[in-house]
Parts: structure tokens; sequence; C-alpha cells
């Protein structure tokens, strides 16, 4: 079929059917973004899963404290320690011991003992000349990053003189050949230490540029894919930069918070270098000028109660410290169950250093509340919105219980008897088949009265004797006032039917309630008709083991008796004697046999074929048959082909001098 | 009534036996014997049971189609029937008697079991 659009056409209308399809992608997608938008919008703004308590600091400052051996441990150690506001255990031994191990023509030795002494106070590094030459050599676009930022933080650290632009032009130059994410953030500590003149513009750019690199884990997390200490270098880097340069980082909100649930995750750290990272980005993220997450944590569990009824809040940096210029509000409380506002815009109270509210004040209804709090004081303040769940608990106490035995056809007045919590009543109460026992009683909050429906509201019937255990649930009515009847005739089966005093248990539980109830109200006896009384409590046997069960394998089919079978063969097999009689009485004889070599060969072939019929059946499958057959059977058909084409020349003769013979009769 | 039975009978058997060849007379006795092997393996699957049914049904169809192979066998090599069969001399029909036989014996070989 010759299509009648040319080839030019036909690339123009399948461009025109690509782009048809991409607008409609692109249309579709930016409606899906546009969803996704509002929804984000519209979802929870993310807080801090994870951050330093005091109990991790602590275990930090443990780390780094541990007695160094190296140059390189005891920089980790001292200025790790320097950044949690806490010091080396002895620090005239650590001076002496940087100067002692100081090797002067070493870049790294210089770095680590230069900054090391920094953090320590009246410790100083002695320098020379030379020194100064060998770290300004270091600086050049043929040194690696690393060597570079040490050099140029030794430089700092001793107070040496250095040309801020050539150090940002051999960064520059860096950056473009080590294009890794650990090359590029020792590029931006680097840049801390440079005046603030310098042409940073460059260095800045490349804090966005880094952040893209980070991996989204479930948005909840943001790390490199190098690992903690990289992402924690990374946000100690991009903070201290963007407070020496006075620009904000390019970091979202939900990225910072991010990044503080990845570096701060890790409770246990491998060694001091990962340690020391920790530490920095902690230092970095609670004193910058930009961005400071807030932790909002409860002192304990968040209940409160009629005996405790102030709600404790803390409020940290990632640290665990407290922050200075803090206050908290309430926007709003709202009822889990019945949704309804109880407070809003309520502030906390400082009281050393711990924000409480007085919930009870508000009288809320025991249960649990939804509470959207929000930091407010510091406009660096990030996560400032923080959702939490507190509960309201509160006492129960069981009024107007009332036991009752009740005829079926209520023609005797019911007996009820008023029991008091928590003690028993005098008599037993006995229920046989045409009565039934009633309970009724209310729940009500100790402190408000008000009535309560909690999760759990039992009644236990127990035998002592068998250790039969029965439980039913008691319901509340429309009116909150629980009802429970037992009919005797219709729960024998639970019973199993087994007659006897049972011990009553009311057992009253709900996650709000301070005060769970089980309590012996009674003892019951009840009378079961026709009384089967298993021997054991079937339950027992339950878990034993089962009787074994035997795999009964087919069972081969009847067959008949072998003299049947013999008989049979036999008398199906008679039929050919009947035929040779025949055969015989008829006169057919094998004299007109010819032994030419063909019907020879056709005859043992023919028998031949039907000896394989019999090994067909004993041994071969039907391929192998097959393929033999082929065989004899070419051959008996060649044979036999050529015997009956002689027979037939044979007969026709005969038959031709036959009729010879008649027409020269007949002619005669 | 019997009586015209019994007539029409004997005239056929007398006819039989004065008209027709040896040769079909042969082929009319090992006819009969197949229908015998046939009709008693039917009866012992009556009274004893179809078990195993495979092994009977091969029995079974064996006689049947030996049996109408043989009567195709008959009907070929008849001399009265010469107008029918020009192209198929008796050798010929012998010859196909044969390999009809050869499939019929491997497919009930086969299903015998």
């Amino acid at each position: 079929m010759i299509p009648n659009v040319s080839f030019p056409q036909r690339c123009v209308n399948s461009i025109a059917h690509v782009s048809w399809l991409a607008s409609f992608l692109a249309g579709s997608s930016s409606v899906f973004c546009l969803v996704l938008l509002t929804v984000a919008l519209g979802a929870q703004a993310l807080t801090p899963s994870h951050h330093l308590s005091l109990s991790d600091v602590e275990r930090l400052k443990g780390l780094l404290s541990q007695p160094f051996t190296d140059l390189a441990s005891a920089y980790y150690s001292i200025v790790g320690l320097s950044k949690l506001g806490a010091a080396v255990a002895d620090e005239n031994d650590a001076c002496q011991f940087l100067k002692a191990q100081l090797d002067p023509m070493s870049v790294d030795s210089l770095f680590f003992a230069a900054e090391a002494s920094q953090a320590i106070a009246d410790c100083e590094v002695s320098i020379s000349n030379e020194t100064r030459d060998i770290l300004l050599a270091a600086v050049s676009e043929d040194s690696t990053v690393t060597q570079i930022f040490r050099a140029v933080s030794a430089l700092s650290s001793l107070g040496l003189p250095l040309a801020s632009q050539e150090v940002v032009a051999a960064l520059v130059a860096r950056i473009a050949k080590e294009d890794n994410v650990l090359a590029i953030t020792t590029a931006l500590q680097t840049a801390t230490r440079l005046s603030q003149q310098a042409e940073l513009g460059g260095i800045l750019e490349e804090i966005e540029d880094l952040a893209a690199r980070l991996d989204d884990l479930g948005g909840v997390y943001l790390q490199f894919e190098e690992g903690l200490e990289a992402t924690a270098l990374f946000v100690t880097a991009a903070y201290t930069l963007s407070d020496h340069a006075d620009t904000e980082p390019p970091l979202k909100e939900d990225q910072v918070i991010q990044l503080v649930n990845s570096v701060f995750s890790k409770k246990s750290w491998d060694s001091r270098s990962e340690a020391f990272s920790v530490a920095c980005a902690a230092a970095a993220l609670s004193s910058n000028r930009f961005h400071v997450p807030v932790i909002v944590s409860t002192q304990g569990p968040a209940t409160v109660s009629h005996s405790q009824p102030i709600l404790h809040l803390l409020v940290t940096d990632i640290l665990s410290n407290p922050l200075a210029s803090a206050n908290l509000l309430v926007e709003s409380a709202q009822a889990v169950a019945s949704k309804s506002v109880v407070l809003s815009q309520a502030p906390f109270s400082l009281r050393d250093g711990i924000f409480e509210l007085n919930f009870m004040a508000s009288q809320p209804a025991s249960g649990y509340y939804q509470f959207t709090v929000a930091v407010t004081g510091d406009s660096r303040l990030v996560a400032n919105q923080v959702e939490l769940k507190v509960k309201v608990s509160t006492e129960v106490a069981v009024t107007n219980m009332d036991l009752s035995v009740v005829d079926k056809d209520q023609s005797i007045g019911t007996k009820t008897s008023r029991v008091d919590y928590p003690f028993k009543a005098k008599g037993s109460f006995t229920a046989d088949s045409h009565q039934n026992f009633a309970m009724n009683f209310q729940l009500v909050d100790a402190n408000t009265g008000v009535e309560l429906t909690p999760h759990q509201t039992f009644v236990r019937f127990h035998n002592q004797k068998t250790g039969q255990e029965v439980v039913f649930v008691a319901e509340p009515d429309s009116k909150n006032l629980y009802k429970f009847e037992l009919d005797t005739a219709e729960r024998k089966s639970e019973f199993d039917s087994m007659s006897g005093t049972y011990v009553l248990h009311l057992i009253v539980g709900d996650a709000t309630l301070e005060n769970p109830i089980l309590w012996n109200v009674a003892d019951v006896v009840l009378k079961f008709l026709d009384e089967e009384a298993p021997a054991a409590i079937q339950s027992k046997t339950l878990y034993m083991p089962k009787p074994d069960i035997q795999h009964l394998f087919r069972e081969p089919e009847k067959k008949p008796p072998t003299v049947v079978s013999n008989t049979f063969t036999a008398l199906v097999l008679s039929p050919f004697l009947l035929l040779l009689i025949l055969w015989f009485k008829l006169g057919a004889n094998i004299s007109n046999f010819s032994l030419s070599p063909s019907s020879v060969l056709f005859h043992v072939g023919h028998a031949c074929m039907l000896g394989l019929m019999y090994v067909y059946w004993t041994h071969l499958n039907m391929f192998q048959t097959l393929k033999y057959l082929a065989i004899i059977g070419s051959l008996t058909f060649l044979a036999g082909n050529r015997m009956l084409a002689q027979k037939a020349v044979k007969r026709y003769g005969q038959s031709s001098t036959l009729t010879f013979f008649t027409r020269r009769t007949c002619e005669n | 009534m019997s009586n015209s039975v019994i007539s029409v009978i004997s005239r056929f058997l007398e006819e039989y036996t004065t008209k027709t060849s040896n040769k079909l007379k042969v082929v009319d006795a090992y006819l009969f014997y197949i229908l015998l092997t046939g009709a008693l393996q039917f009866l012992y699957c009556l009274l004893v049971g179809t078990f195993p049914f495979n092994s009977f049904l091969a029995g079974f169809i064996s006689c049947v189609g030996a049996f109408i192979l043989g009567v195709c066998l008959r009907i070929q090599i008849n001399p009265d029937n010469k107008g029918d069969f020009l192209s198929i001399s008796q050798e010929r029909a012998f010859a196909d008697f044969l390999l009809a036989h050869t499939v019929l014996h491997l497919v009930v070989i086969n299903f015998i079991g």
C-alpha cells in the first residue's frame, strides 16, 4: 500500500502528534503538581523527629573526651568539645601534647595543632618564617582542596596574613576539578576563614548546588549518600559560611528539618571524626543567625488529671539547651472525640525554664486532646508549630449498683439489693432456668459527676471449683445506665451447663482512667437444667495432641478371581480353533505358496511386524515402535508389493489362457 | 409366520453354500471368528465388570475394527462387485487390508495398557 502523503509531510504529522502528546503530558503533570502542592500546603508542617537529648550530648562528649594518641584525634576532641561548650580534662596536658606532636614541616600537622590550640585558652604554638612559607605554598591550584583548607585555617588561626582573593581563585579552580561532596564542603569551610571583602558569591552558590545533591528519604530524611559525616560537615559549612557572608542559606524550612533528622538520628557514633562532625553541626544549628530548629517536648507523659492539672513543656534547641527568648502559645486545643475546641490562644507561663499551663482550669472532659502550640519570640526559629496529643485522665466511680434476680414470667417480685463499692453483697444470689440475674449500675467521673462510658466494662463469672471463667460485656443504654442481664437458660452453653457457685467480678478499664476497677461484687449460684457435666473442662483437651491421622493409600480396584479370568481367556481364544477347523473344512490350503524371495521376505516381515506389536506392548514406547515399524514396514511393503504383483500376473495369465481356451472351444 | 422365516433361512443357507466361492467362504469364516471373539469379550465385560476398562475397549475395538476391515476386503474381492471397484484389484484390496490392520493394531496395542 503506497502512502499518498509524502515523506516530509508524514514527518510533520508525526511531530505534530508528538508535540500534542507532550503538551498533554505537561498539562496533566502541572495539574498534578498543583494538586500535590495544595495537598502539601494543607498537610502538617514537618517537625524534627530526632534531636540530641541531654544524655545524647553527654554520650557525645564522652566519646570526644577519650584519650587521644595523635594530633588528628587531639584536634577532633579539643575542638569538638569546645563546640559543645565543654573542655578537655586537662588543658595544660593537652597543650603540651600539641606542642610536642607538632611537625612544623607538615601542613596537616600545623592545621591540627593550630586549630586545637585556638580552642584552648593560653595555648600558643610556636611558628617560624618557614612555617608561613610552607603554609602559603600550599595555597595553590595544585594542592587538593583539603590541603588548601588546612593551610588557610592554620594561617588564620596562627594570625598570619593571607591573600583571600588568591585563595578564592584556587578554590574555584579546585572545585571545577574535584566535583565531589566532601571537596565542595571543604571549600565552603575554607571560605569562612577568608575576609568578608573577598568575592565569596561564587562559592556561596555552591551551597545551593550541593543541597540539590541531597537524597530525600521518605520526606523525613535528607542526607548525602556519602553518609552522616558528609551531611553533618555540609550543615556546619553552610551555616558558618552564611553567617560569615551574612546571606541567608538557600535551604527551605522542611529541608532544614530533614537535615536535622538525618544528622541527629544516630545516637552512637563510630569514630571520633564522626562525633566531631555531629558536634559541629549541632553547634552550627543552635547558634547561627538564620535558622534555629526548635524542639518542643513534654516533660514526662503528656497527661493531665485532677491531681496533676499542669501540662509541662520544654522548649529547647537541638542540643537540648533551653531557648532564651521563646514564648509558647497554645493556638488551639481540640477534643479528638467531639472535635470541639476547648482552648484557644492561651499562653504558657515560664517557670524555671519549663513552660506550664493549667489545662484542668478549662475543665476538659476526660479523653484525648489535640494541641497545636506555637513558639514565638525569635524570627530564626524553624519548625515552631508543633502538634501534640494530650490525655486528660480522671477517676471513675461505680454508683447505684443494683443486683436482682428476676423471674422470667415476672410473676414473683424482684429482689433487688444495692451493693456499694468496694464491698461485697452479703448473701449469694440464686438463679435457675426460669430466672434471670440482672445487674444495673452507673459509671461516673469521680471528680465532676459526669457519666462515663469507658472502653472496658466486663462482668466476669468464675467457678472456683472447675476453674471456668465466663466474661460478658455490660452495655450502656441511651441514658448511660449500664445494664447486664444473664438469661440462665439461654447462656447455658457458655457455662457448659455446670451448676454451682460463681464469683462475680466487675471489671472497668480505659486508657483515660487512673483507677481501673476489679470489684468482687457478689456470689451467684447458677442452676442449670439437664446437667451434662463433662468429666473435665473441654478446654483442657484443646491443647493436647490430637489423634494421628493415618494416610490411606488409594486401594487398588477389586480384581476378579484368577479362575474367572483364566476361564474367560481360554473362552476368548477358543474361536481361533473354530476358525482353523472351518478353514480346514473349506479346503483352504497353502499349496499355492511360491517360495520366491519376495514372498518369503514378505511373510517374514509381516511376522516381524506382529512380533513388534507384542514387544511394543511389553517393552517399548510409541516412538521406538514407530521407528522399528517404519523399517520393517517399508521392507515388508516392498516385498509384499512384488509378491502381489507376481500373483496378479499369474492370475491374469491364468484367466487369459482360460478365455483363450474358451474362445477357442466356442469357435470350435 | 415362523414357517416363512425358517424357509427364508434355509433358502439363504442353500444359496450361500452353493453360490459363494471358496475364497469368500474363507473370508466369511474369518469374519465369524472375529465376531465370536468380540461377543465373548463383551460377555465377559457384562458378567465380571469393566476393570480394566481401557483393556476391554482396546480388545473390543480391535474386534470391531478387524470385522469392518474384513467386510471391506470381502466386498472388494467379490467378483460380483467388480463393476464398483474397477481400479482396485484383488491384490490391492488385500494390501489395503494389511495396511489398515497395521494401523489398527498399533492403536490397539497402545491402548491396551
